[in-house]
């Protein structure tokens, strides 16, 4: 992993008892992850008491030198050794690479979640509805007296967070045809995940 | 159930008795494509010198000619109901019997065209389908993500739209179901007695 000397500096400031002490340390390692992971986050996590003591532009430093650290981390999928290879070479203790390695290990899922999140990706279909109907007549054209349906795919688009609606009617042997298609992909899906 | 037709109208019908059946044959073919087709002017000038009468006379008897056959057709009225309500023109055995053969040669493609008048949605036409696994993207590494690509084909008033969507193997399963359902509602009692009772 390819970290900037700005994360490098950091991370030493942070290995140093006398600037930050065990309580400060294992705050300032949760703040990190609560600043990434928890959406409802803001400034004040920095906020605690037991934080005051400490210079706020040291401390901001290592705030972000541990968020940018996690990220990469995480972006990389790295194991324990090559967490704790890097924190060795910070000159963090064997104490606080096990709290790194452990918290790290604790937030781990939700923080694949959050990375795989982004990007940029299709319509993605959630949900589908449908209606049934029996076509009697319009002003055009009476006696029709034929089966019709109505499908509405519920869909999201990552970026825009907007839900456009895509609507479409069909006959009886159209919607058969829709949904023998679409068993098909997952009849091949289901092959595709036993080899 | 008869036609219902205005003074109006039979003044405009008025016409064809005064020329040949074949002329009325050829008028009819005329409505019809113009049905299709969107009516076209020139054509009535053409067939007014051929019989040496004004355009606009023409134009009626074909616009005449046209509303019956598509009142007729949207009605779906039986071969007795158009005989009755064409005898009360007062016109010839003959033409009576060619203008009920007008009607049921051409009620099927009439009542097509009509279906394409009512408030329209688009409508299914074809699905494309492909299996993708996402490996990598540029803020997460090393991943297995399956995901079905979709290709929507749909019509609208003649135009061909398409979508390209995406969902998940979950999702996916339960489209099915949820359609298969759709499909099944048809088989139910409730159902078959609407379609037998509603006719």
């Amino acid at each position: 992993m390819e970290l900037s000397e700005y994360v490098q500096k950091g991370f030493q400031m942070l290995a140093d008892p006398g600037s930050f002490d065990s309580n400060a340390f294992t705050l300032l390692l949760r703040a990190a992850f609560q600043s990434l992971l928890d959406a409802q986050a803001d400034e004040a996590v920095l906020d605690h008491p037991d934080l005051k003591h400490i210079d706020p532009v040291v401390l901001k430093h290592c705030h972000t030198a541990a968020a940018t650290y996690i990220l990469e981390a995480g972006k990389q999928r790295a194991d324990k050794s090559t967490l704790s290879t890097y924190l060795e070479d910070c000159k963090f203790d064997r104490e606080r690479i096990e709290l790194f390695c452990t918290e790290y290990q604790n937030n781990k899922n939700t923080l694949e979640i959050l990375l795989g999140s982004i990007g940029r990706s299709l319509p993605h279909i959630t949900d589908v509805s449908w209606r049934l109907e029996y076509q009697i007549k319009t002003n055009q054209l009476h006696k029709m007296y034929r089966p019709a349906y109505l499908v509405t795919l519920n869909v999201e688009n990552t970026d825009s967070r907007s839900h456009p609606e895509i609507s479409f009617s069909c006959n009886m042997e159209q919607l058969q045809d829709l949904v023998g298609k679409l068993k098909d992909a997952s009849k091949s899906l289901e092959r595709a995940t036993q080899l | 159930m008869l036609l219902d037709l205005s003074e109006e109208h039979k003044e405009h019908l008025a016409f064809l008795p005064q020329v040949d059946s074949t002329v009325v044959a050829e008028f009819g073919r005329i409505a019809v494509e113009f049905l299709r087709r969107g009516s076209n002017p020139k054509v009535y000038e053409g067939a007014a010198r051929k019989l040496s009468v004004s355009s606009d006379t023409v134009q009626h008897g074909v616009e005449g000619l046209t509303y019956l056959l598509t009142e007729s057709s949207k009605l779906m009225i039986s071969e007795l109901d158009f005989q009755d309500s064409v005898f009360v023109l007062g016109f010839s055995e003959e033409l009576n019997k060619l203008l009920l053969q007008l009607y049921l040669d051409n009620r099927k493609e009439i009542r097509t065209i009509l279906s394409e008048l009512s408030p329209d949605l688009p409508s299914y036409h074809s699905l494309e389908w492909r299996l993708d696994v996402q490996l990598a993207s540029r803020s997460l590494r090393q991943q297995i993500k399956p995901s079905v690509t979709i290709k929507l084909h749909l019509n609208q008033n003649g135009d061909h739209n398409t979508k390209v969507l995406q969902t998940d193997p979950a999702t996916l399963l339960h489209l099915v179901q949820q359609l298969e359902q759709a499909l099944e509602e048809m088989k139910t009692n409730h159902c078959r007695r609407v379609v037998r009772n509603i006719k």
